[in-house]
């Protein structure tokens, strides 16, 4: 029995840290679908789960503290788009310059609000619904319909079908009267409020407060889910699963384990099971071939 | 025409010209940036930029100690990035770097094995996320980051389980004194040993990367794979030179770290943290030249020692000069914008000119 009710608390942790991995691989799949690469993700997740936390701490206003964290996504994902569009800067330069800045920006924030080098004060979280004797919350299954329903944007509609174009051959889409750069900012903007919903979503729901290494690299592991799915967003749920799945057993095994110092030690375990499950499937994955290329008007 | 003007026209001056413009805008645009961030948090903007930009120039032993780690470091992004790779991995392999070669100096009390020890480690790690990225096609950037963050816990485990010193159990046991690198004293001026050293690895990149045939090998496939590969050269045997090389350096970055500076490991690797990803910057800063990378390691060490003592000063969080290399990173992936800007100076120029 006792193993059983731990494999159902380890799917329900899993579930729990899926939501940020699942929602920036969904929209980095929108971008990437354009032709963007936006390794910005991490630096989207810190300062979105900033902002959040800090409407929340002073409003208590949950469904602004929400938006503020898409609206961060987006004037970051804007500033990113530009950067990659019309401006045709080197895009993964810019997105390590983007994480660099929110790290600064992140403890700057901290320091001058709360006072703290850390952490900031806990604050009010979403409000979970009751699920087989275990809280969950509503962003699980939002964060899943969210991705099915880019997967039909992107499959099974004009609009998606430009989309890809821009990725796939720019030329070519410009040809058939599309605007490239323009097509190409606008999905860097969307994709980039979903990773800013799934920074909110560290913050004001699952950890309920911001701690400076909130992110931990999620938005990396969020990238590789991204070629995981193989640019595919219900894909990318199971490939959530499965890397969210690494992260709850870090967190299960050093609260089973009782030994502090092990601790460290599970926590390599969602960068290991990472690398391990894309080394075995990256072989097979097809990129849109006009990834990363900045795309040049006549 | 001016003399100076049909000068310009010639490619390389001009290249020269913009490259010069290129990191002077940069810089600007992130000093505007932060002076305005200190004053929207309430501090006085002036004192803080002269902190920020001039505080690290009372130690001029600390600057460039600190400028030895971010440039070699540098170094490790540079060198792959000519090769088309984005080695942002350059942490991991110098955690491993002072790691390997702090075990090496307790075990083997040898420096020079030590130090090599440490480069190994970088080295082989570099090599397995290159054999990743060409053998099972696992992007380059993902594997580096995976592998930072592991070794950044194993690290951690490491040096708070197994090697502490007891008595001071937040730090690893210290480096023997056989094998720590000193001090050498130029006319009264004591000045870490490291800084030197750092200089001969930047010859020895030199060296290999335009006198070599692997260097001309990691050059010409970098800028371009298909050309390269017309001229029987192989681009994937070049990522795997490049990485290696890359990994090298930053292995090394850990072991002049810790051999040569701190003598030990903390158990939040607080002397390290940071510095893998500063080499990006002064990478990008130094046009990803060995001998650009002196100068930009340089320039990054004085930012985050300025950050340091406008903290001290002004209780300033330092991590203003964090942001500040985050623009100027971002500001650096713009060559086109400031040749945009340029032309359209020239163009502004000439009509009221009336020449044109």
């Amino acid at each position: 029995m006792e193993v059983i009710e731990s494999i159902v608390d380890l799917v329900f942790l899993a579930l729990t840290s899926m939501v940020p991995l699942l929602l920036g691989a969904t929209g980095e799949i929108i971008t990437e679908r354009s032709g963007i690469v936006n390794i910005g993700i991490e630096g989207i997740f810190l300062l979105s789960a900033l902002t959040s936390t800090i409407i929340d701490y002073f409003t208590g206003n949950l469904i602004l503290a929400l938006l503020t964290g898409i609206l961060t996504g987006m004037i970051i994902g804007l500033l990113h788009g530009l950067i990659s569009t019309y401006l045709r800067g080197d895009q993964i330069v810019a997105g390590v310059g983007l994480n660099v800045f929110a790290y600064g920006i992140s403890v700057i924030a901290l320091v001058t609000i709360w006072g703290t080098f850390g952490n900031s004060p806990s604050v009010l979280t979403i409000p979970k619904f009751k699920i087989f004797g275990h809280a969950l919350s509503p962003l699980v299954p939002i964060s899943m319909v969210i991705a099915t329903t880019v997967w039909y944007f992107l499959y099974r509609t004009g609009l998606g079908l430009r989309l890809r174009a821009c990725g796939e051959d720019p030329k070519a889409a410009e040809a058939m009267g599309i605007n490239v750069l323009r097509t190409r900012l606008l999905a860097t903007v969307i994709g980039a409020s979903l990773a800013g919903l799934g920074g909110s979503y560290l913050s004001i729901d699952w950890v309920g407060q911001f701690t400076k290494e909130i992110s931990a690299g999620r938005g990396f592991i969020a990238l590789a889910n991204v070629a995981f799915s193989n640019w595919n967003p219900l894909m990318a749920i199971l490939g959530a699963f499965i890397f969210g799945f690494f992260d709850a057993l870090a967190i299960h095994l050093s609260i089973v384990s009782l030994q502090p110092a092990l601790a460290y030690l599970f926590k390599t375990i969602p960068y290991l099971g990472t690398l391990a499950v894309v080394s075995i499937f990256f072989k097979r994955t097809r990129i849109p071939p006009a990834l990363g290329k900045p795309y040049i008007k006549e | 025409m001016s003399k100076l003007g049909s000068l310009l026209r010639g490619w390389r001056l001009s290249e020269y010209l913009v490259i010069i413009i290129e990191v002077c805008g940069s810089i600007a645009l992130g000093i505007g940036i932060a002076t305005s961030l200190l004053y929207v948090l309430g501090f006085d903007p002036g004192k803080g930029m002269a902190l920020l930009l001039g505080g690290g120039f009372t130690d001029p032993d600390y600057l460039l100690s600190r400028a030895t780690f971010i440039m070699m470091t540098g170094l490790a992004f540079s060198i792959p990035l000519m090769a088309g790779l984005f080695n942002i991995g350059g942490e991991g392999q110098m955690y491993v770097g002072g790691l390997v070669s702090l075990l090496t100096a307790i075990y083997t009390g040898n420096l020079l094995l030590a130090l090599i020890a440490g480069g190994a480690a970088g080295l082989a790690l570099g090599l397995f996320i290159a054999a990743l990225r060409v053998y099972r096609g696992v992007n380059e950037v993902i594997s580096s980051i995976m592998l930072n963050w592991t070794l950044y816990y194993l690290t951690i485990y490491l040096i708070t389980n197994t090697f502490y010193d007891p008595l001071a159990p937040h730090e690893s046991i210290k480096v023997p004194l056989s094998a720590r690198l000193g001090f050498i004293s130029i006319n009264g001026f004591k000045l870490h040993v490291i800084f030197p050293i750092s200089l001969v690895f930047i010859l020895l990149a030199y060296y290999v990367l335009y006198h070599t045939k692997i260097g001309f090998e990691i050059r010409a496939s970098g800028l371009s794979p298909k050309a390269a590969k017309y001229a029987s050269l192989n681009p994937e045997r070049a990522m795997i030179y490049a990485m290696c090389l890359g990994g090298f350096f930053g292995g090394v970055a850990g072991a002049l770290n810790v051999l040569g500076f701190t003598y030990y490991i903390d158990t939040l690797l607080t002397t390290m943290y940071g510095m893998g990803f500063d080499g990006i910057g002064v990478a990008l800063m130094g046009r990803g030249h060995p001998i650009g990378i002196v100068f930009s390691s340089i320039f990054f060490s004085m930012l985050i020692i300025g950050g340091q003592s406008m903290q001290m000063a002004l209780n300033a969080p330092k991590e203003v000069a964090d942001a500040l290399s985050g623009i100027i990173i971002m500001a650096l992936a713009l060559p086109y914008a400031y040749r945009m800007v340029l032309s359209y100076l020239r163009a502004r120029r000439l009509i009221s000119r009336g020449s044109y």
